[in-house]
C-alpha cells in the first residue's frame, strides 16, 4: 500500500501543477467551497447489491447494469438545497467485500449518515444487514443516521426478501426504510433527501438541547428554524 | 412633518409615513402587528411554564438604536390559540397579577428579562430598551408619546414599557390603555434616600397621594421585608482542602498528590449571606415606622429565610488547571523549542511544512547524531529526584516494584454503555481509564500548573525519549489497550498503539528470523498433497485452510491464503488519506487513480492467493474474494462486473506474481511507521501537544467531578471540531465545579433548610447565635403597599438600601361619568 500511495501523493501533485492553468479545475476548487454545509454520507452493504449504481444514479442520473466491482473505496460529491440552504455532500462508496471491512470501517468515523443496502433479489444480502449494523455501532459516531434501502425493486420475479420483512427489520433497528431502484430511478433522490433532513434535524435538536454552551461558537449551525415541538426521545443509535 | 420632503421618496413611498417621527410610530405598529399583540387578537395565557421567551427587533430613530422586545412566559403548548381574550379579561388579568405579585418581593427573579414582571406581575410585556441610556427629558417625551400613538392605533393588549434614564438604574416606563382605564406603571430610582421616603409612615404618605382617588380609602395593606447582612461569614466559610504544589518539593513529594486533580474553590464562594425578616401582612396603622420611632424589631418578624448571594466568578481549582492548559492551544512554538532543543533533535521551524512530510533516513541519522553529541548532557528544569518517580510512574514496569502497576486489561469504554449513567464530558475522546495517557497527561497538567511550560516541556521530552528507547529495544509501552489504533480513543493513545503494533512486528520479526519459522509454509500444504512432483519454485506456498469444498477451475482444491493485514493507521494517518482520495476530485479518471491507491491490499492478496493456488485463474480469486461475482458454470467463470474492460481486478492480477504473505513487500513498515510516531511527538508546537494531552485530562477531570458528587449530564456533542469540544467540555467542568462548590457551601449555611424558604425556630436560633445573638441594622428594607379603591388594585413598592428604588402601578378611569 505505502508506495503506491506514495508514488500517487506524487501523481497528484504533478496534476495539480498540470491543471493550475486549466481555468475548470480553479472553477471548480472555488465552487466547492461554495456551501453552508458539508455532511459526509456511506453506503455500505454486502458485495453487488448496487452501491455504486445508487450513487451514480443519484450523482450523475445515470445507469449503467455492471460497474467495475469497487476497489476499496470511492466517493462522489452533490450539493443539494435544504432549508435555503447549500449542502455539499461527500457520498462515499465501498466495497462490500468481506476483506475490505477493516479498510472501508475505518471510514466511518466522521460520517454523519449510512445508507445500508440490501438486494431485494438476495438473501444473503438481507441476512447480512444486522451485521453491517453492528459495524456502524462500533465504528461510526454515536449520532450518525441511518437509512435501510432494499434496492433492486425493479426485479420483481427475482425477489426473495418480501417488503414487509424490509420494513419490519429496520422498525426493529429503529431506522428508516425504502425500496429503491437505481435501475428505474425509484427513491432514489428520496433516499437521500430524507437522510439529508434526519441529520438537519438531529442538528438542531442536539443544538437545543444545548443552547447556553453552543451559544458562543456554533452559530450558524442551526438549519431548522422551528423549534423541535415533537418530543423524540428515542435516537440514542 | 416640518423636514425637507425628498421628492424621490414622495414617489416612492407610502404618503402616510414620510419624517422620521412617523416611521418611527409605523416601525412599532408593525412590529406590534407582526407580533399579533392587537386586543381582538391576543390569545388566551392559560397554564403557563416558568419559561420565559422573547421576540425582538431592532429599531432606529434620530441615530437612536432601540431594540424592541416582546416578552412572554411561554405558553403551553396543548393549550395553545384556544380563545381569544376580550377587552376586561385582558384589564381584570393584569390586575390579577398584579395583586398575586405583591406576594414576591422586588428583588425576586421570575426569570424574564426585565424585573418589571415580576414587580408588576406581568406575564407579557413589550419593552423599547435604548442602546445608550435615555436621558433627554424631551427626548424621552417625544418617544413616550410615539408609542402611546403607536399602542392607541393598534388597541395593543399588552403593557408597553421603555427603559429610561441609565441602565443600571432599571428604571422604566410603562402604561396600559383601553377605552376605559389607563394603567401607569412608574420607576423611580434615587442615588440617595430621600427623607420623606425613609420610612413607612412617608411611604405611605406618599402613596395616598398618589392615587387620585375622590372616595375614601380602606387602609393600607402592607408587607415588609428587611434584609440583614451577615458579616461574620467565617462561621460558615467553606473550607476544601487546597492543593498546592508541595509535591514539588523534595521532603512532601508523593506521587499519589499527582494521581489526583484538584478539585474545588480556594475562596468563599458566598458573597453576601443575607437574612430577611419577613412580614407579609399587616395593615398600616399596627405598626409605627415614622423617621422618630419605629417598633419594627426582626425578631417578632413571623418569618425568617435566608439569601445567598454567590459571587458570579469563583476561582476552581480544576477548571484553573484545565484553563492553563487550553492556554497553550494559542501557542504554536515547538515544544522543545522551550528547551532550546529543537535544532538538536533535528526538528524545524513549524512555519515550514516540511516537518509534517515523512521523514527521511538521513534527517533521522542526523537526529541521532545531534543527540548522542548533545543531549547525553542535556538538564531539564526538574530534578532529578523529582523526575525519576514521575517516570516511574509513568513506565511502571522500568522498576521492580509494582505500586504502580497498570491493571492487567485495560478497557477502552465503550459507547453508551447506559444513557442514564453519569456522564459528564463524555464527548471527548477517551483513553483507557488510568492507562498511561491518563497519568502523562494529568501528570503533564499538574507539573504545567506548577511550572509552566518548561516542565511541560521536559516531562514531554523524557516522554519520547522513553519511547524511542522502547522502539530500539522492543519494549511494549506499558498502559495501553491492546491491538490496532482503536479511533474511539484519543489521538494520543492511538499513537502509542501504533508504536506498540511497530514493536510486537520488530519482536515477531526477530522471532521469525531465530527461529526456523520461514520453513512453516511448506508444511502446511504437505498434509495430503504430493508435492515431490512439484518443482520447489512451483510449490504452494502460505496456505492457511481449504474453503470449504470449494475447487479452481482446474479441479484442485481452493486454498484460502495466508494474507497480510491492511497496515493499522491512526486517525490522523486516515485523515491525510481521506484529504488526499478528495483532492483528486470525483470524476472518473480521479476514481481509477484512487482504485489504484487502493489496490495495494487486492494486489497483496492477489499474490498470495497465487502463492497458495499455483495454477489458479482470476475466477478462482474470486470466487473466494467476492463470491457474488462469480458464477458456477464451466468449472467457473467471472461475472459480468469483472468482464468490463480496463477493470483494476484484471489488471492487478496480471501483474500479480505468486508470492505468499510472508515473503511480500511489507505493506505495514514498522520502522518506518514507529520513527513517525516518534517524529510526530517530538515535533509537536506547544499547542499540539496540548491537543494530545487535554482530552485524557478533561475525561480525567470528570471522573474527578464525579467522585465529588456532581450529578452527570447525557450531553452528546458531535461533529463539533477538537478545539471547540474542549472549550465546550472546559466549559461543562468548570459549570459543575462551580455548582458542586456552591451547594456545599449553601448546605453548610442552610443544614437542612431551604434556600428562600422560611426558617423554623431551631434554624432561626442557630443563625443568631452566629450573627452574635443581635442584627445589624439592615441592609435592605423593602415595603409593599397595596389597597382596592372604587376603581382597581393600586400598589407601591419601595426598597430602600445605599439607593432607593420605588414602583407603583396605579389605575385611573379615563372616562369622566
Amino acid at each position: 500500500m505505502e508506495t503506491i500511495y506514495e508514488n500517487s501523493n506524487e501523481k497528484i501533485n504533478n496534476n495539480e501543477d498540470e491543471m493550475t492553468g486549466d481555468s475548470k479545475w480553479i472553477q471548480k476548487d472555488a465552487a466547492d467551497q461554495n456551501f453552508d454545509y458539508m455532511f459526509k454520507l456511506l453506503i455500505i452493504g454486502n458485495s453487488s447489491v448496487g452501491k455504486t449504481s445508487f450513487l451514480f444514479r443519484y450523482a450523475d442520473d445515470s445507469f449503467t447494469s455492471a460497474f467495475v466491482s469497487t476497489v476499496g473505496i470511492d466517493f462522489k460529491v452533490k450539493t443539494v438545497f435544504r432549508h435555503d440552504k447549500r449542502v455539499k455532500l461527500q457520498i462515499w462508496d465501498t466495497a462490500g467485500q468481506e476483506r475490505y471491512r477493516t479498510i472501508t470501517t475505518a471510514y466511518y468515523r466522521g460520517a454523519m449518515g449510512f445508507i445500508l443496502m440490501y438486494d431485494i433479489t438476495n438473501e444473503e444480502s438481507f441476512n447480512s444487514v444486522q451485521d453491517w449494523v453492528t459495524q456502524i455501532k462500533t465504528y461510526s459516531w454515536d449520532n450518525a443516521q441511518v437509512i435501510l434501502v432494499g434496492n433492486k425493486c425493479d426485479m420483481e420475479e427475482e425477489r426473495v426478501v418480501s417488503a414487509e420483512r424490509g420494513r419490519q427489520l429496520a422498525e426493529q433497528l429503529g431506522v428508516e426504510f425504502y425500496e429503491t431502484s437505481a435501475k428505474e430511478n425509484i427513491n432514489v433522490k428520496t433516499v437521500f433527501e430524507r437522510l439529508v433532513d434526519i441529520i438537519c434535524d438531529k442538528m438542531s435538536e442536539s443544538l437545543d438541547s444545548e443552547p447556553a454552551m453552543l451559544a458562543g461558537g456554533a452559530r450558524g449551525q442551526r438549519l431548522t428554524e422551528q423549534p423541535q415541538g415533537n418530543s423524540n426521545p428515542n435516537c440514542n443509535c | 412633518m416640518n423636514e425637507e420632503i425628498d421628492e424621490y421618496e414622495i414617489y416612492h413611498q407610502d404618503f402616510t409615513t414620510v419624517s422620521d417621527w412617523e416611521v418611527f410610530i409605523a416601525r412599532i405598529e408593525e412590529m406590534l402587528n407582526e407580533w399579533h399583540l392587537t386586543k381582538s387578537n391576543l390569545p388566551k395565557l392559560t397554564l403557563n411554564t416558568k419559561k420565559w421567551v422573547c421576540k425582538s427587533e431592532e429599531i432606529h430613530f434620530q441615530g437612536l438604536k432601540f431594540v424592541l422586545s416582546y416578552n412572554t412566559l411561554e405558553p403551553d403548548k396543548s393549550t395553545e390559540r384556544t380563545d381569544v381574550c376580550d377587552e376586561k379579561t385582558v384589564l381584570s388579568t393584569l390586575h390579577n397579577g398584579l395583586w398575586q405579585a405583591t406576594t414576591s418581593f422586588l428583588d425576586d427573579f421570575d426569570g424574564s428579562p426585565f424585573p418589571v414582571s415580576n414587580w408588576f406581575g406581568l406575564k407579557r410585556y413589550l419593552m423599547l430598551c435604548p442602546s445608550s441610556p435615555l436621558v433627554d427629558s424631551s427626548l424621552l417625551k417625544l418617544i413616550m408619546s410615539s408609542v402611546n400613538i403607536a399602542f392607541a392605533n393598534v388597541e395593543c393588549g399588552v403593557p408597553f414599557f421603555v427603559k429610561i434614564r441609565e441602565h443600571w438604574q432599571h428604571t422604566y416606563l410603562g402604561f396600559y390603555e383601553d377605552d376605559s382605564y389607563k394603567i401607569s406603571y412608574d420607576t423611580i430610582h434615587l442615588k440617595r434616600i430621600s427623607n420623606q421616603c425613609s420610612h413607612l409612615s412617608g411611604l405611605v404618605g406618599l402613596f395616598k397621594s398618589k392615587i387620585a382617588s375622590p372616595v375614601a380609602l380602606d387602609a393600607v395593606v402592607v408587607s415588609t421585608k428587611f434584609s440583614y447582612e451577615l458579616k461574620d461569614l467565617e462561621a460558615y466559610a467553606w473550607k476544601k482542602t487546597v492543593h498546592t504544589n508541595e509535591f514539588l518539593s523534595i521532603e512532601g513529594f508523593d506521587v499519589k498528590k499527582l494521581t489526583d486533580l484538584p478539585f474545588g474553590s480556594d475562596r468563599n464562594p458566598i458573597q453576601s449571606l443575607l437574612l430577611n425578616a419577613i412580614w407579609p401582612r399587616f395593615r398600616e396603622f399596627t405598626i409605627v415606622d415614622s423617621s422618630t420611632f419605629s417598633d419594627i424589631d426582626p425578631l417578632m418578624a413571623p418569618t425568617w429565610t435566608i439569601t445567598i448571594k454567590m459571587r458570579d466568578n469563583i476561582n476552581c481549582l480544576l477548571s484553573e488547571t484545565i484553563g492553563k492548559m487550553m492556554n497553550l492551544l494559542d501557542n504554536h512554538n515547538l515544544l522543545m523549542d522551550t528547551l532550546g532543543l529543537s535544532r538538536s533533535l533535528g526538528l524545524l521551524n513549524p512555519l515550514h511544512k516540511i516537518t509534517e512530510a515523512p521523514i527521511t533516513i538521513s534527517k533521522l541519522v542526523k537526529a541521532a547524531m545531534a543527540q548522542s553529541r548533545n543531549l547525553s548532557d542535556f538538564k531539564g528544569p526538574i530534578a532529578d529526584d523529582l523526575l525519576m518517580p514521575l517516570l516511574y510512574y509513568i513506565f511502571p514496569d522500568a522498576v521492580e516494584d509494582n505500586t504502580f502497576n497498570y491493571p492487567e486489561q485495560l478497557e477502552v469504554e465503550f459507547k453508551q454503555v447506559d444513557s442514564s449513567d453519569m456522564k459528564l464530558c463524555n464527548y471527548v475522546k477517551t483513553s483507557p481509564e488510568s492507562g498511561l495517557v491518563w497519568r502523562l497527561s494529568v501528570t503533564a497538567a499538574r507539573l504545567h500548573d506548577a511550572g509552566g511550560i518548561p516542565y511541560l516541556a521536559h516531562l514531554w521530552y523524557e516522554f519520547v525519549q522513553e519511547l524511542q528507547y522502547r522502539w530500539e529495544r522492543h519494549i511494549l509501552v506499558p498502559g495501553v489497550a491492546e491491538g490496532v489504533p482503536n479511533a474511539r480513543t484519543c489521538l494520543l493513545h492511538q499513537k502509542l498503539q501504533l508504536l506498540n503494533c511497530c514493536i510486537n512486528r520488530a519482536l515477531e520479526n526477530i522471532g521469525s528470523l531465530t527461529g526456523n519459522s520461514s520453513e512453516d509454509e511448506f508444511f502446511d500444504c504437505s498434509d495430503d498433497e504430493v508435492i515431490e512432483d512439484q518443482p520447489l519454485w512451483d510449490r504452494p506456498a502460505g496456505r492457511l485452510n481449504k474453503l470449504g469444498d470449494a475447487c479452481l477451475k482446474n479441479g484442485e482444491p481452493l486454498y484460502v491464503p495466508k494474507t497480510q493485514d491492511p497496515p493499522p493507521k491512526t486517525e490522523d494517518q486516515l485523515e491525510e488519506d481521506a484529504e488526499l482520495m478528495v483532492r483528486l476530485g470525483d470524476d472518473a479518471r480521479a476514481s481509477e487513480l484512487r482504485a489504484r491507491m487502493m489496490s495495494a491490499s487486492l494486489l497483496s492478496d492477489m499474490e498470495a492467493f497465487k502463492a497458495a493456488n499455483p495454477g489458479a485463474e482470476l475466477c478462482d480469486f474470486v470466487q473466494w474474494y467476492s463470491p457474488r461475482d462469480w458464477k458456477p458454470d464451466d468449472g467457473g467463470s467471472l461475472g459480468d462486473r469483472m468482464l468490463l474492460p480496463g477493470n483494476p481486478w484484471v489488471e492487478t492480477w496480471s501483474v500479480a506474481r505468486p508470492v505468499s504473505a510472508s515473503r511480500q513487500r511489507r505493506l505495514f513498515d514498522e520502522n518506518r511507521e514507529a520513527e513517525q510516531v516518534l517524529h510526530f511527538l517530538r515535533s509537536r508546537t506547544v499547542s499540539g501537544v496540548a491537543e494530545l494531552l487535554l482530552p485524557a485530562i478533561l475525561r480525567a477531570g470528570a471522573v474527578k467531578a464525579l467522585e465529588e458528587g456532581v450529578p452527570g449530564g447525557t450531553n452528546t456533542v458531535g461533529g463539533v471540531d477538537k478545539r471547540r469540544t474542549f472549550e465546550i467540555a472546559a466549559r461543562e467542568l468548570y459549570e459543575v465545579e462551580k455548582d458542586a462548590c456552591r451547594s456545599l457551601c449553601v448546605r453548610t449555611v442552610l443544614g437542612n433548610s431551604i434556600e428562600g424558604k422560611p426558617l423554623d425556630a431551631i434554624e432561626r436560633a442557630k443563625i443568631l447565635n452566629a450573627a452574635g445573638g443581635a442584627l445589624p441594622v439592615p441592609a435592605r428594607r423593602e415595603f409593599t403597599l397595596r389597597v382596592k379603591d372604587a376603581i382597581a388594585p393600586q400598589v407601591m413598592r419601595a426598597a430602600l438600601g445605599n439607593d432607593m428604588t420605588i414602583v407603583g402601578a396605579f389605575t385611573e378611569r379615563t372616562v369622566c361619568l
